[in-house]
């Protein structure tokens, strides 16, 4: 026999639920989501698919217009550079070098800025505002600055470039990690924690921590996007990935000088960046937007 | 008051001096000879270089070389540039006002455009308009600046014409410098092609400071927009509006200046990420400021100009990132209730 | 004639689930000069109630109304910006948290300023100072004394009760005829309760304004109000003379709010169970129907779960199927007030 139910439901959604509902709702940010996904996708299956080597070099088809012109032809999706390059290809390769460099510098610049920004966020005193602001002489060189630093100790290279937006985001990380435990160590809750007889350690894992993973997140995300335009902006200045190296900044600063007769060798690496940058900051801000319920 | 004041100070010294540190080991890891990286002379004479040991005591402690670095950097010795042979220091004076500018108008553009625009997205009851806002300032927000420059330059300079794209003023003008600021000087010189020499460093200043102010611009709508609807909710607005206040009233007197605290706040935080784009920007539009100038330097790798632009330019940030903090502490009457707390 | 009247108004919010009726079919009446209190439990839609009556909605309200009349002028066929001017005017209200309702980045004397009157025969370059010198009697006539200090303060300098009696100051400044009070003294010291209290009453005897009193305090209104209204989750229960309706109460809510005071005087009462109505409010998703009060009552029958319709009876309205005295209920000619 059917359970008769009196009473309207009164299901209470878990936070990561009320979460993933809030976030859902925001088509916007939906869309931003499944573009990641795909982004992450042709990072990492991107060479699989494409139909040329990035460095395959076509004398038959010398800056071939996009498909969708009437001089263009389907072979070439999106048309072929100077060198006669197929760009489709070239951009495939290229979301590996772009998104999945960025993905790892972020990777590594949250785990560091994780550890330090909480070890000197739980710490009182001298100790903390040493550890926090040492960090932030760093946090005043510009992210570019930081690279052309690197880059005059090392020279140019893709791999240098890890360590320059590395260097140049960690701060960041630490800095807004350290602010939140910072914060939430103040609060009421932790006290009672402390009188419950919790230790430093339980404190920070089971009290702290929930708390702070909103601003670890949202930190992420703009992180993301913002070591996305740092690594596109070194390979267009030449200081980053080299000449035939299919990033999407080297890429646009490759098509510079075809820029007047053939724009879209500048024009699709473009939109290229923009549209991952875009995808990455629409989920960001579905997700800032969902979280801030629970924040307030 | 004046203890924080002093607080501050504190801690803008300390920071300067941690920048100090990090370039004076950078420096020696400079792939060159040591004394090369410090002063830009390429093959110094033996007396030359007995003037270099004894200024940067190279024989002594690391500390002490330190010191000596401290004190020649601070005196104003930043080297000569190892491509133009002159000193490092003339050369950046000649272009920071140049790049002082155009930060300048692009941040007016973005506060005097954004202001009331992030305003009306928090006033305007149709989702259309919200949802057009917020399109346009995230995909502001996305755009990798350079090509953004790049595009804007190949329509309005070269399809449409209308704006030239490079340099700061037409080279047949023959401007005196008096403050560095090409707007002002033009207005300043005395020739009688004063007027159009301004109208053409005017055109010249467009599109960089508009490619520049994209940034701020969308920052500053969508702080503001946060902010305003955040404060909206507010008891004190609700009393106000009880009080029978016009709306207009409400938004003006006590709406805005509450909400142009976080978007100080978050302009300080910019700062970094707005020097970048600026030096992205001067190097597309040839712009003749510190970011040109320092591209210029790493392609020719001229440490010296490295070294003394990167020292200018954080020191300018960092600088500016406090003077932005103490402006949001005087403006902001409820961060002085937490600096009596910690007194 | 009443100042305000109120028939039959239903506020309804969109909520996350779905649209609920926050208030239903409320009916209010407030003779001029009076005071008259408010009773109820938090959440039973008191300060909705002042907030719609006042003409600030919230941005996910509905609002239903029979009628709505203010001195003979029906609010509901009103534009907002006409609202606008009768709130400067004519009503006021002042607010549970008073350090929150004034602006945290101006000195409290240029929000007291700007809400006095402008003296409109004078020269304009003499009304700024004229404001000013209103203002410091204002603040006089409140009880504040150091009005330099006071105005050249920051709402977080000052302590609740002195920030309740600028709001106060602000309120009255243009002569109001109906001032709303939202729980004016929640969280405050006792002494600074009757302050506030005491000074609402002097205004009411001396200015001749009528208050509003929402609270929760069935104590603290009885003692001030000259008529009570009690409200249970966005009903009204019943409506009449203070002391009439503590004497002798008809609904069984009413009733359960007395037995919940405290009887010091009788010993025997001593260590006896206090008597309390099983469960708790509800919440507004899950509002039952008709009487709201209906799983909770003592009286409840098979009747109400239809809504009661407002009885009148001698200066006396409830809303209840069973009240508490046998006389039968004549429905409420909508004519007479």
């Amino acid at each position: 026999m059917p359970q008769i139910k009196i009473y309207q439901e009164d299901h209470i959604p878990s936070p990561l639920s009320r979460i993933w509902s809030a976030f859902t709702d925001n088509p916007f940010a939906f869309a931003g989501l499944w573009a990641v996904c795909c982004l992450l996708l042709l990072a990492l299956f991107g060479p699989l698919i494409a139909p040329y080597s990035p460095e395959h070099q076509d004398p038959l088809a010398l800056l071939l217009a996009p498909s969708w012109e009437p001089t263009g032809t389907v072979e070439h999706f999106l048309g072929t550079d100077d060198l006669g390059r197929d760009i489709f290809s070239r951009l495939l390769h290229g979301a590996h070098l772009t998104f999945g460099m960025a993905l790892a510098i972020v990777i590594t610049a949250l785990l560091l800025g994780f550890i330090i920004g909480s070890i000197s966020g739980m710490m009182k005193g001298l100790k903390s505002s040493i550890l926090s602001h040492l960090l932030d002489a760093l946090l005043s060189i510009p992210s570019l600055l930081m690279a052309i630093l690197v880059v005059a100790v090392t020279g140019p290279g893709l791999g240098n470039v890890f360590w320059a937006v590395g260097i140049a985001l960690t701060p960041q990380f630490v800095r807004a990690i350290h602010q939140a435990v910072h914060e939430e160590l103040q609060k009421e809750y932790v006290t009672a924690a402390r009188l419950d007889g919790a230790n430093s350690l339980q404190i920070f894992w089971y009290v702290i921590l929930p708390n702070v993973m909103d601003t670890m997140i949202i930190q992420t995300t703009l992180g993301i996007s913002a070591a996305i335009l740092d690594i596109a902006a070194l390979g267009f200045l030449n200081l980053g990935a080299q000449a035939p190296s299919p990033e999407w900044g080297a890429m646009v600063s490759q098509g510079l000088d075809n820029l007047l007769t053939a724009p879209w060798t500048v024009t699709i690496p473009g939109v290229a960046i923009l549209c991952s940058v875009l995808a990455i900051n629409l989920v960001g801000d579905g997700l800032r937007s969902a979280l801030s319920p629970i924040r307030s | 008051m004046a203890r924080y004041l002093i607080r501050r100070l504190n801690l803008f010294l300390a920071t300067s001096l941690v920048l100090f540190l990090v370039m004076f080991i950078v420096t020696s890891k400079f792939p060159v000879e040591h004394t090369f990286a410090l002063t830009g002379l390429q093959s110094p004479t033996s007396q030359e270089l007995a003037q270099i040991e004894s200024d940067y005591q190279l024989d002594s402690s690391q500390l002490h070389q330190f010191f000596a670095y401290l004190q020649q950097r601070l005196s104003g010795n930043l080297g000569i540039s190892a491509t133009s042979q002159n000193p490092v220091i003339d050369e950046l004076t000649a272009v920071l006002p140049a790049s002082f500018e155009l930060g300048i108008v692009a941040g007016l553009i973005a506060l005097v455009l954004g202001l009331p625009l992030g305003v009306l997205a928090s006033l305007s009851k149709h989702k259309i308009t919200q949802h057009t806002i917020m399109a346009i300032t995230l995909t502001g927000y996305s755009i990798p600046v350079f090509w953004l420059g790049l595009s804007l330059s190949l329509w309005f300079g070269v399809q449409l014409g209308w704006l030239p794209i490079s340099g700061q003023i037409n080279l047949l003008y023959d401007i005196r410098p008096v403050s560095g600021f090409l707007l002002i000087d033009t207005l300043l010189s005395d020739s009688q092609y004063a007027t159009s020499a301004f109208i053409d460093a005017l055109l010249h200043i467009i599109l960089p400071a508009v490619t520049l102010a994209v940034l701020p611009f969308t920052v500053v709508v969508r702080i503001t927009r946060a902010a305003m609807i955040a404060i909206m909710e507010q008891t004190y607005i609700k009393a106000a509006e009880a009080r029978g206040l016009h709306t207009s009233i409400i938004v003006l007197r006590h709406a805005l200046p509450n909400a142009f605290i976080p978007v100080l706040k978050n302009l300080g935080l910019m700062l970094g990420a707005f020097a970048s784009y600026a030096m992205v920007v001067e190097v597309i539009f040839s712009w003749p400021g510190v970011g040109a100038w320092l591209v210029s330097g790493i392609y020719q790798r001229d440490y010296t100009v490295i070294q003394g632009g990167i020292l200018a330019v954080a020191l300018i940030i960092i600088f500016l990132s406090i003077l932005i903090e103490v402006i949001h502490t005087a403006m902001n009457p409820l961060s002085r209730k937490e600096l009596y707390a910690a007194n | 004639m009443p100042l305000l009247d109120i028939r039959n108004l239903t506020i309804e919010l969109d909520t996350p689930h779905g649209r609920v009726k926050a208030l239903e079919r409320v009916s209010l009446t407030l003779n001029p000069g009076e005071v008259h209190g408010l009773v109820g439990e938090s959440g039973s839609g008191r300060t909705l109630l002042a907030k719609a009556i006042l003409g600030i909605p919230g941005h996910n309200w509905t609002i239903q109304a029979d009628r709505m009349m203010w001195d003979g002028q029906n609010l509901m066929d009103m534009s907002p910006s006409e609202r606008r001017v009768l709130m400067g005017s004519e009503m006021a209200m002042i607010f549970q948290d008073p350090i929150s309702s004034l602006d945290p980045a101006i000195a409290v004397g240029t929000q007291i300023i700007e809400a006095m009157p402008e003296n409109k025969e004078l020269p304009w370059w003499k009304r700024g100072s004229d404001k000013r010198k209103k203002a410091q009697q204002w603040l006089h006539k409140v009880g504040i004394k150091e009005t330099q200090k006071i105005m050249s303060s920051y709402a977080w300098e000052l302590s609740d009760g002195e920030c309740q009696k600028v709001m106060i100051a602000i309120a009255v400044a243009n002569q109001p005829r109906l001032l709303i009070a939202d729980e004016p003294t929640n969280s405050m010291e006792v002494r600074t309760q009757a302050q506030i209290f005491r000074l609402l009453s002097k205004l009411n005897q001396l200015q001749n304004v009528s208050i509003l009193l929402i609270s929760h305090e069935l104590e603290t209104l009885s003692q001030w109000c000259d008529r009570l209204t009690v409200m249970y989750s966005g009903q009204v229960m019943e409506s009449g003379v203070t002391s009439e309706v503590i004497a002798n109460p008809y609904h069984p809510y009413t009733k359960a709010l007395l037995d919940n005071i405290p009887d010091y005087s009788n010993p025997e009462h001593h260590k006896t169970m206090m008597q309390t109505l099983p469960g708790s409010a509800p919440a507004l998703q899950h509002l039952p129907i008709g009487c709201r009060l209906g799983p909770r009552c003592p009286q409840a029958q098979k009747l109400c779960v239809n809504q009661p319709s407002l009885c009148h009876q001698k200066d006396r309205y409830f809303a209840c199927h069973f009240p508490y005295h046998n006389e039968p209920c004549h429905e409420e000619p909508l004519t007479k007030s």
